[in-house]
């Protein structure tokens, strides 16, 4: 509880500070209560579950567990398709942290400006986020294909006939033509995220600024920029644990497809525990996702609080 | 003039933006007016007539008891959702305790674990709640799985909101309750709107806790409903495309009350300040 | 102190969390009994006291589940109305998901301890998973297997018992556009000769010779196993399954995957095929348009027809799959398969009525209402076809000499997957036929041997 403020409040009995840490007690357990109910019933329980099979050879379907302790991840460790798709998710990673975020900024930051028409232009921009994955994935196969996609089309028009091809249908250009539609899918979330963050931003500043004659790009730098830091570091993180463990359009695209190019933790996951037959295995693989997360969030809210910590 | 002329790089590039997050859309939408053999002849044309025969096609699978379903369902978890996640991450963003940063990294490992091997525990649980094949069935996992980004994005943005606030109230003599319900939560509207856009829209959307955890027809979500236009081999595309521009228009209008809600906001925290 | 509090509250936390797992432990730990106890809240809570004798004096809910949709949803319903008149005080609820949805719907209810009365699957190594699981009712001495085509009724067959009944039967065609090759005065191909002529010539005119929607891999194994029967002989596969001589390394294989390459090299194939999905119609929409001169695929391709391009029917023609020259394989040996199957679970509390259920499932009526309405092959003997099409695909199957039902419904899910990466592989020229083969057995050996 705060030092600082309750020093400040010397005059004050102790006994009234008992009651007021008393208080303070009963408002953290009444708040968090429900939350943690329900949240505890579903999803700590889950987690549990999840690594509780992933240590037995179990196919889902009896009940025959066979303990077999860690095996499940040393097999894991040697598979190569897991290699191949933390590799895959490693890409995702990386280009939804490059694309989402700045795509979603400028997005934002454009929603500022004094174009005419914004709201049209609001809804329209959110648009890939609200349509569901099943359209996207059906209209993306589509637009994709080698023989009349609309991709193709549109190079022709621009007289790029030379980068023509079946997009999803070779092992080459597929894990890209996947990541570019997830991109696409998600950079408006994070639209909205950031434009409710810039809301926040007391416009003082900026009158401030601009009272200095700062230039837009300045502004930008030393005021936007810097206050929506800890709204960026957060997007990051739901940017990371959202393609470490992405699933959907790949499986409605791809399935992981051609050669498992397109593999992802996630598919390979479902393609063991329901194709395969493996709940075990399919569990050992879950759980190291979580696991991966786990570790990456860790490390950001380190940096992130010793970053503060400089500041 | 010049004005106009400093704008125009902002409207190229508005409208660049315009097309390309809005193609699909217009695309799934025209493709919902054609045949199914006028789209396999010509996928990207316009339709040759106008016709609402798929949108007709609706009718024959119950679609709109599927849309209550998915309404009620989401609408329900949306809200308990935004009641006890933002309850929950006031004594995380406001109240300094040991258990803080164990408890917040507790709510975020929530994020992390794929839903597909918990179906079978969930699936027991369910079961043994006696909720199996009822629309609860549905609403507890999807609170539970929506907790996390929830009470990151509230206490994220409430410890942004300035301590002052609360000084000056404790000061009032507020108590706990009033001042997180009175004070913060009010301040809270652009993060309230962005949760529940998000987790409205992926509850919408939601298939296998659906498909896992109902069975009969009486409380199917439209997702599920929408699998009746699959066929064992084939797909029709253009009915698809039909049930999905019908499906997403209550997501498109909560998109839009809850961004004009942010503006409003915005307008009265201007005042405020 | 708040600690302390806290302390308490997460222990309670725990506390909760941790009896869920025991719980689970019983249900799916403990033989039958929890299984049935949990069945009884959600399915039937009145006809739970009926157990012992099979005539019911109560109201008894049956549930079943099942994939077939349009016409075949139809025959299936109808023939639940007949059960259900047959056996006044009980209720069958029915329910259809899509094919994969499906699959893993059934796992996590049989996983869960609480599956359905009565289910359906395409026999073969799916069917088996769930058999070796001791989930499946053994159905042997309870339904008259003469009425049912031998070679539909060995997929749900494991040793001598009997585990599922089959209603209808499919069987794997070319199909061509007769229009162009009349238009360039191409003839049915007797050998695989004539087949690689033919695909010369649809190149020389600028028509894809093969159109094939690979990303579904089902499809592209079609060829696989056409290659490798006209190399290997119909023996092949069931030597290599049954690991009972040459394996699926065989040189046979290696050859029928150098062939398939060929092909591939030859651009029989349309551009980008392991991207093209076969549900979203990516391929058919290559042959209706006339782009396209054949196909490969099962005889509900003319459904397909019938929903999306009904004109196009009077073009569709089909011939069986040609012989190699100097190869074991025969031109009236063909691929095919068994959909749906019908099976009683173990857990079921009313087997006996279940069994009843799945034979008037599998009855005549049914599939001739299956045959005339959704075009399929009855698999039980004695349908008269009203369909001339429908005649004609089902006298191939009675003139057949040899039926290899798909790889990919037949092996053990998991050694199937393998089969289908490996073949997508190949036609990606991502593998070597030696390296995919090789892969293949190496699993076939860790799960079969």
């Amino acid at each position: 509880m705060g030092e600082a403020s309750t020093q400040k409040h010397i005059s004050i009995k102790v006994q009234t500070k008992a009651a007021k840490k008393r208080k303070e007690i009963l408002a953290i357990i009444g708040f968090m209560t429900p939350a943690l109910i329900i949240y505890g019933v579903y999803v700590i329980y889950s987690i549990f579950m999840t690594f509780y099979y992933s240590l037995f050879d179990w196919s889902g379907i009896d009940n025959n567990f066979v303990f077999q302790g860690l095996e499940n991840y040393i097999t894991l460790f040697q598979d190569e398709v897991f290699w191949e798709s933390l590799g895959n998710n490693s890409l995702l990673v990386g280009a939804s942290l490059l694309t989402q975020l700045p795509l979603g900024l400028i997005m934002a930051l454009l929603l500022f400006s004094p174009i005419k028409g914004i709201r049209f232009f609001r809804s329209v921009f959110f648009m890939p986020f609200l349509m569901s994955t099943v359209a996207i994935g059906i209209l993306f196969i589509f637009i994709y294909d080698g023989n009349f996609g609309l991709l193709n089309a549109l190079l022709e028009m621009i007289g790029l006939e030379s980068l023509q091809q079946a997009w999803i249908g070779k092992e080459s250009t597929a894990i890209w033509a996947v990541i570019a539609t997830v991109c696409w899918q998600f950079a408006p979330f994070y639209m909205i995220l950031f434009r409710a963050a810039i809301v926040g931003i007391p416009e003082e500043l900026y009158e401030a600024a601009s009272i200095d004659g700062a230039t837009a790009w300045h502004r930008f730098k030393n005021i936007t920029l810097p206050l929506l830091m800890p709204i960026i570091v957060t997007s990051a993180i739901l940017s990371i644990i959202g393609s470490l463990k992405y699933f959907d359009l790949i499986y409605v695209m791809t399935m992981g497809g051609p050669n498992n190019s397109t593999e992802l933790m996630a598919t390979y996951m479902y393609k063991q525990t329901f194709t395969n037959f493996n709940m075990g295995y399919g569990s050992s693989v879950s759980f190291s996702m979580f696991i991966i997360a786990f570790i990456i969030t860790l490390f950001i809210l380190i940096g992130e609080r010793k970053r503060r910590g400089v500041e | 003039m010049i004005k106009r002329i400093k704008q125009m790089p902002l409207y190229v590039l508005a409208i660049v933006l315009l097309l390309f997050t809005g193609l699909p859309f217009f695309i799934m939408v025209n493709t919902s007016f054609k045949s199914q053999l006028n789209f396999m002849t010509s996928p990207w044309s316009l339709p040759e007539s106008f016709s609402f025969s798929n949108y007709g096609l609706l009718l024959e699978i119950d679609f709109f008891r599927y849309f209550m379903n998915s309404l009620i369902v989401s609408v329900l978890s949306v809200i308990i959702v935004i009641v006890i996640g933002a309850m929950a991450s006031y004594p995380l963003a406001r109240l300094k305790f040991k258990l803080n940063t164990p408890l917040f990294l507790l709510f975020m490992v929530g994020m992390m674990i794929p839903i597909h091997t918990t179906l079978i525990p969930i699936y027991l649980l369910t079961i043994n709640l006696g909720l199996y094949d009822t629309i609860w069935a549905l609403i507890g996992p999807y609170v539970a799985f929506a907790l996390p980004i929830a009470v990151v994005i509230f206490t994220q943005f409430m410890k942004e909101i300035p301590k002052e606030l609360e000084e000056s109230a404790k000061i009032d003599g507020c108590g706990h309750i009033r001042l997180f319900w009175n004070i913060l939560f009010p301040l809270l509207t652009p993060a309230v709107a962005t949760v529940a856009i998000y987790n409205f829209i992926h509850i919408w959307n939601e298939f296998i806790f659906a498909l896992v955890l109902t069975n009969s027809s009486d409380v199917a979500t439209l997702p599920l409903g929408l699998r009746e236009f699959y066929g064992e081999f084939t797909i029709n595309v253009p009915a698809i495309m039909a049930a999905l521009t019908l499906g997403s228009l209550p997501l498109l209008l909560v998109y839009f009350v809850a961004q004009e809600k942010i503006v409003k906001g915005l307008a009265a925290g201007s005042v405020k300040g | 102190m708040k600690f302390r509090l806290l302390l308490v509250f997460l222990l309670s936390l725990v506390v909760i969390v941790g009896c869920n797992p025991t719980n689970t432990d019983v249900s799916t730990g403990g033989e039958n009994e929890p299984e049935n106890e949990s069945g009884n809240d959600t399915e039937t809570e009145s006809g739970s006291e009926s157990n012992e004798s099979s005539e019911p004096e109560e109201d008894v809910t049956l549930t079943l589940w099942h994939i077939e949709d349009g016409p075949s949803g139809e025959a299936i319903e109808a023939a639940v109305d007949r059960f259900e008149e047959k056996n006044p005080g009980v209720t069958v609820e029915v329910s259809q998901q899509e094919n994969d949805p499906y699959k893993s719907k059934l796992v996590v209810a049989m996983g869960g301890g609480n599956p359905p009365d009565v289910f359906s699957s395409w026999g073969g190594g799916w069917l088996e998973q769930f058999v070796n699981a001791g989930q499946v009712k053994e159905i042997t001495n309870d339904i008259d297997q003469d009425i049912y085509v031998e070679a539909a009724l060995s997929a749900s067959t494991y040793g001598e018992k009997v585990y599922g009944a089959p209603i209808g039967m499919a069987v794997v065609p070319v199909f061509y556009n007769k229009e162009i090759f009349a238009d360039l005065g191409i003839e049915e191909p007797e050998t695989f000769d004539d087949l690689t002529a033919i695909v010369e010539t649809l190149k020389e005119n600028d028509i894809i010779p093969f159109t094939l929607a690979n990303q579904s891999k089902w499809t592209g194994s079609f060829y696989l196993m056409y290659l490798a029967e006209r190399m290997g002989g119909p023996d092949l596969f069931s030597e290599a399954y049954n690991r009972t001589g040459r394996g699926f390394d065989d040189e046979a294989y290696i050859e029928a995957g150098h062939k398939l390459q060929e092909l591939v090299e030859m651009e029989a194939f349309p551009e980008g095929v392991n991207g093209m999905n076969y549900d979203t119609g990516q391929s058919r929409q290559l042959l209706y348009s006339g782009k396209a001169g054949m196909q490969v695929m099962g005889n509900w391709l003319v459904n397909n027809v019938r929903d999306e391009m009904p004109e196009f029917e009077e073009k569709l023609g089909f011939f069986l799959f040609p012989a190699i020259e100097g190869g074991q394989g025969a031109k009236n040996h063909i691929v095919g398969g068994v959909s749906p199957v019908f099976s009683v679970s173990e857990s079921s509390e009313h087997q006996d009525l279940a069994t009843e259920l799945v034979k008037e499932l599998a009855s005549l009526e049914t599939s001739t209402q299956m045959a005339n309405t959704a075009g399929d092959i009855s698999a039980i003997k004695g349908v008269e076809y009203e369909d001339p099409y429908v005649q004609e695909i089902s006298d191939v199957l009675e003139s057949s000499e040899a039926m290899q039902t798909y790889y990919d419904q037949t092996l053990p899910p998991e050694l199937a997957q393998v089969h289908l990466d490996t073949t997508q592989a190949l036609i990606g020229l991502s593998m070597t036929p030696e390296e995919a083969m090789a892969k293949v057995e190496e699993k076939a050996k860790e799960l079969l041997d």
